[in-house]
């Protein structure tokens, strides 16, 4: 721990800001039994103060997004467990846990870039059983695997921090070309091409064509990285191209989509408002209610619309808590993201790993709230770490884990070559030959030159 | 909705908006201990050219003649991409990345090396000595 003092310090303000946001509960919120609010209590002060006393032990170099995961996770509990009266949500309590655990495995896969970067091929053989099991278990109009009861499976959520993975580069790798016809390219932009095509496709043949736009946000990201460095300045051609692509790619999807889709894309909310437009109709009368401080917890109507906890908790939260808390709980959810920014990664690799989960956080948040609030078509998707659903929050946890591992990195060298270095082949003395002296390649003479141009440093630049 | 329960809504929402300011305070203070603790991973070293220094301060630093190589050296006898600086375990290694006319470590031709202080590194007909860091900022 760098400063100790900053740890508790931030300890201490996370714990005020869920102790006020808690004590507002027990002050406004709607409830029978007292009882209900003083689990919700020892529910998140517990959490907060286990998670505080563990975290040091990880020995991170940096502990920023850990904080803001515990204070954006214990506010998504603290809403969902408001919502239409107060009462202990302990599914969203057991994901909650499940998504720190997740958090922890992401960190520690990916601290390694040079390992995770070899381990490559076994990420696009998880993305080819992924596909697989959608393909064998969700059926052509689904996307979950029923588990029990109350339990379901999205198996495509896994595909993102898996495509995020494949979609990160080293500089390294990018110098890697082949020849190919008459073009130089690298075999793995055109396996990721392919990779990213098929996810698409299964995620339209099974109807889950919410997650394409995250799925492409994942990949535009990945590819604009990997042809703008280091030749960026100059490859202007690669980009209008694929902004082409897209734009062609949006037309066709738009004119082939079902008529469900359609119907949503071109829905007038207020003229069907009991019909297609429903959900939108009463979240944006929701927003409207809750006004800045809104009708306090529990209090609001939106918990009667059908998924007022997942597809519009954006307007849920609104009109029980007001836009103001609404607005913040989105505001955390971006200083998470732009934590790279303050503390750049150390290497290219964690940088564009950085800049493919900010892609995949971004759309998802862009499209639930403005999904909710009318300004595009309703997609369904959740919101990052607050809507209610186990296979969204496990993933989240995970890709704020490869965020955490950006920020503490590991730079150790492979695992092979330690060895080689430590046990050197032992040869018999038998079968020593002398071996004549080699001539190393020595430097060529050199030219005098009268004047030297200075070097210029452009690290800096790349880091920004 | 009653004064004392508005005024109960003001202040906790105004509890987070000072967690979230002390935390994006924290978190931009973490940059200068994080520069630190690259100076441990990184061994703290620089390449200097005759009169400055320049500092190591990521993994994969590329040196070559194009405009966004990170160490950019205008001379022609330097390729536009010629040689990639890795950092592990606190030890740098330098990589020839197919340039024309190679990489030389004290002088001798290399294609991958790992790098010890006050080596001579020669790509084209430019000299740079990897050693500690002297002028911190």
């Amino acid at each position: 721990m760098s400063n100790p003092l900053a740890y508790v310090f931030s300890c201490i303000f996370v714990l005020l800001a869920h102790g006020a946001m808690l004590f507002s509960v027990f002050y406004n919120g709607s409830y029978d039994d007292v009882n209900a609010v003083i689990v919700l209590m020892a529910a998140v002060i517990g959490l907060d103060a286990v998670y505080f006393i563990i975290l040091p032990f990880f020995k991170q170099q940096t502990y920023a997004v850990d904080f803001m995961l515990i204070l954006i996770l214990n506010m998504g509990l603290i809403f969902q467990s408001c919502f239409g009266g107060v009462e202990f949500r302990f599914k969203h309590f057991i994901t909650m846990i499940a998504a720190l655990i997740a958090c922890r495995i992401g960190y520690f896969a990916c601290r390694d870039h040079r390992w995770i970067e070899d381990k490559r091929k076994f990420i696009w053989i998880g993305i080819g059983i992924l596909m697989g099991v959608i393909l064998l278990f969700t059926g052509s109009r689904s996307m979950w695997i029923s588990l029990g009861e109350s339990t379901s499976v999205q198996p495509s959520e896994f595909i993102k921090p898996l495509l995020v993975l494949a979609c990160a580069t080293s500089v390294t790798e990018q110098q890697k070309k082949h020849k190919l016809l008459c073009f130089n390219v690298v075999y793995e932009n055109l396996i990721l091409f392919g990779i990213v095509a098929g996810v698409c496709l299964f995620q339209w043949w099974c109807r889950d064509l919410g997650s394409i736009p995250t799925f492409g946000a994942i990949y535009v990201s990945g590819f604009l990285l990997r042809i703008c460095y280091p030749k960026g300045k100059y490859s202007k051609k690669p980009i209008i191209i694929a902004v082409a692509a897209l734009a062609v790619l949006a037309v066709i999807g738009i004119i082939v989509a079902p008529p469900y889709v359609r119907d949503r894309l071109f829905v007038d909310v207020w003229n069907d408002k009991n019909g297609h437009g429903y959900q939108q109709a009463q979240a944006l009368i929701g927003i409207a209610d809750g006004g800045w401080f809104g009708k306090r917890p529990g209090h609001g109507f939106l918990h009667n619309v059908f998924a007022y906890n997942s597809d519009i908790v954006f307007a849920t939260i609104s009109e029980e808590w007001g836009l103001l808390f609404s607005v913040m709980s989105v505001f955390v959810l971006l200083m998470i993201m732009a934590i790279p920014l303050v503390n750049p990664p150390r290497s290219y690799y964690h940088g564009s790993m950085c800049a493919g989960i900010a892609a995949a956080f971004s759309v998802q948040m862009a499209l639930n709230i403005f999904g909710s609030c009318n300004m595009i078509p309703f997609t369904g998707v959740t919101l990052p770490f607050i809507s209610m659903g186990g296979t969204s929050m496990v993933v989240s946890g995970l890709m704020a884990g490869m965020l955490v591992a950006a920020q503490s990195p590991a730079f150790k060298a492979p695992k092979k070559k330690k060895q080689e270095q430590k046990k050197p082949q032992p040869v018999p003395s038998q079968q020593m030959q002398p071996v004549p002296p080699q001539q190393p390649q020595l430097l060529p003479p050199r030219q005098d030159v009268p004047q030297q141009p200075p070097v210029s440093y452009t690290l800096t630049d790349r880091r920004k | 909705m009653d004064t004392a329960k508005l005024i109960m809504c003001a202040v906790s929402a105004a509890a987070l908006d000072i967690c979230a300011l002390v935390l994006m305070i924290t978190a931009y203070r973490e940059k200068s201990s994080g520069r630190k603790r690259w100076r441990k991973i990184s061994a703290d070293m620089e390449l200097a050219d005759r009169d400055r220094g320049y500092p190591l301060e990521c993994d994969e630093i590329l040196i070559g003649r194009h405009e966004n190589a990170d160490i950019r050296i205008h001379d022609m006898s330097v390729s536009r991409y010629h040689a990639i600086l890795n950092v592990a375990d606190g030890k740098w290694t330098i990589t020839d990345i197919g340039s024309k006319s190679g990489v030389y470590v004290n002088g001798v031709h290399v294609e991958q090396k790992r790098l010890r202080e006050n080596d001579v590194i020669t790509v084209g007909e430019r000299r740079l000595i990897f050693r500690k860091r002297r002028d911190r900022h």
